[in-house]
């Protein structure tokens, strides 16, 4: 770096951010950098010797030329159009513009950016059911250099909708083997009627891993009848265009447990529970109340949570034996 | 339609409902009601199931076919641009709109119209065309296309709209007329035919999908009576 309209041979001190730098890095009253970090970003000044004038500052921004970005297209609202939306492998640390372009056959189609996300453009098909490849190609520039990356695909491949909606799981009165599960179109599928999508369902127990799954190729709700009795489950929903494309992420996991008859004996087993955990917290406390004799910190808070503790312990305790 | 745990795979339902189509050849008309509004259900339903049948096909025969006319048309990037004289195959690609307005008689119109023609152009694509077994995937494929532009004549008839003039389905095309001088053009004629090909079966679901909703719901109940639901 120069110092301005400094000559070579003038005395002068180079600072970063407000730290004087070295003697052995000037050549002259030049600063210079070598094997340059990301930790030598910041503030440079250069100050004449004696007076301590200021006769140059500049901010250093260490960055590195682009990789190649990364660049997705999906249409998750077939016929409306697609989207397209990329990011950088890894950061640059200085500032980054990115253009993209879409070429369908002979013409070159607008991807209008979105305002959020970033880094995200959405295009409108003009023509429906078309035998050209569209081609798009997004390139990345900064200060350092630039980077670019191309999709060419057809129209039909990058059908992919957003995962359903509201899914909703719920026991069935008087059966203690079946959920109903109802979900709602993903709000993104313009057109449902014309565009219908299939289904695939995926339950299982908490307690175990493999998954049943359940293809449907219409209606938005379905009845499990073959679910174990008393057992927690864990149920999700994907969507898929009836005819194209690919599915869709799962939803949203939902939890439901199947209806199960109220049993007669558990009431009075609580009752018992309650008592004999009062009288053991007082007579044997559990080892991990030490901590809170042992603490620093007094005061009826503190009290309070050695005593739920205390209790939660001895029903457990009491539960086990 | 099917609700299933999965267990019956797209092979053996298409290949029922192409048996449909195909010994029936006309639209059955149900043991329920001899009306033509249901027999139309029926027939579009069928119809649909045919596109769906028929797409599957096509997947392994277009691939075997490229294969057959080796690089670059069997690579999955090629993209060429589009030469005039390939306009002679019928393109389902349409305006967004226009394709939303169209009537039904319109929009069974130009599938059969469409599927007519490609028909022609399939039949006379190279008789000596590679293998027996590629050759005998050919036949099968033509005479289920043929069934599909049987079925689309039988929806159209029982709707009551008239056959759209000028297109004989089934008539192969005289020997030589796509023949080209040039061995790649030849070939690139092949490409976009079976490119067009599978773009229309693609569109033909959605197109029956859209006729299945102009179905009156009091046939829908019927039919789903009588599957037994």
């Amino acid at each position: 770096m120069k110092c301005g309209s400094m000559d070579w041979d003038a005395a002068v001190t180079w600072t970063a951010n407000g730290t004087d730098i070295d003697d052995s890095r000037l050549n002259g009253s030049y600063l210079v950098l070598r094997n340059v970090d990301l930790m030598q970003s910041g503030q440079y000044s250069c100050y004449e010797g004696s007076s301590w004038h200021l006769k140059y500052q500049t901010y250093l921004r260490v960055g590195t030329p682009p990789k190649e970005p990364v660049l997705m297209c999906r249409s998750n609202n077939y016929p409306k159009g697609f989207y397209c939306s990329w990011h950088l492998p890894s950061p640059t640390y200085i500032p980054n513009s990115f253009n993209i372009s879409v070429i369908h056959g002979t013409r070159e189609m607008v991807c209008e950016k979105d305002i959020f996300p970033k880094n995200r453009c959405h295009i409108r098909y003009l023509q429906l059911f078309s035998t050209v490849k569209y081609k798009v190609t997004l390139t990345v520039t900064n200060a350092l250099g630039k980077n670019s990356t191309t999709l060419t695909f057809d129209e039909f491949t990058i059908v992919k909708p957003d995962p359903p909606e509201n899914v909703v799981a719920k026991p069935v009165p008087n059966n203690p083997r079946r959920l109903e599960v109802a979900w709602q179109n993903p709000s993104s599928w313009p057109d449902p009627e014309s565009f219908p999508l299939k289904f695939f369902l995926r339950y299982r127990p908490l307690i175990l891993d493999q998954w049943q799954h359940v293809e449907l190729s219409d209606g938005t709700s379905h009845t499990i009848t073959d679910a174990y009795a008393g057992k927690e489950y864990i149920i999700q929903v994907a969507a898929k265009d009836n005819d194209i494309g690919t599915w869709s992420d799962w939803s949203v996991a939902v939890h439901a447990t199947p209806w199960m008859e109220e049993p007669k004996h558990l009431t009075t087993e609580a009752q018992v529970t309650e008592t004999t955990s009062t009288s053991t917290s007082s007579f044997m406390p559990p080892p991990t109340t030490k901590i809170c004799d042992k603490g620093a910190v007094v005061g009826s808070g503190a009290v309070a949570v050695c005593w739920t503790a205390g209790l939660v312990l001895a029903a457990y305790g009491v539960l086990f034996i | 339609m099917l609700n299933v745990a999965g267990e019956i795979s797209g092979d053996s339902w298409g290949i029922f409902a192409f048996l449909c189509a195909a010994l029936c050849n006309l639209p059955a008309v149900p043991a329920l009601n001899g009306t033509d509004e249901l027999g139309a259900g029926q027939s579009i339903q069928k119809t649909y199931d045919l596109t769906r049948y028929l797409e599957h096909q096509l997947r392994t025969l277009a691939g075997t076919y490229l294969n057959y006319l080796g690089p670059p048309f069997n690579e999955p990037d090629f993209n060429p641009p589009r030469l005039a004289r390939a306009e002679r195959v019928p393109s389902a690609t349409v305006d967004f709109d226009l394709w939303r307005g169209l009537t039904d008689n319109a929009r069974l119109a130009a599938n059969y119209r469409a599927y007519s023609r490609l028909l022609c152009y399939l039949r006379g694509l190279d008789g000596q065309a590679g293998t027996a077994e590629l050759r005998h995937s050919l036949g099968h494929f033509c005479s289920s296309l043929q069934g599909l532009v049987v079925s689309i004549a039988g929806v159209m008839s029982s709707l009551g709209y008239p056959l759209p003039a000028g297109t004989a389905a089934g008539t192969p095309a005289p020997a030589g007329a796509s023949a080209s001088p040039n061995d790649f053009l030849k070939k690139m004629d092949d490409f976009w035919l079976l490119k067009e090909l599978q773009t229309w079966l693609w569109r033909s679901a959605k197109d029956f999908n859209r006729l299945k909703k102009k179905v009156p719901p009091a046939v829908v109940t019927l039919r789903l009576e009588a599957r037994g639901f």
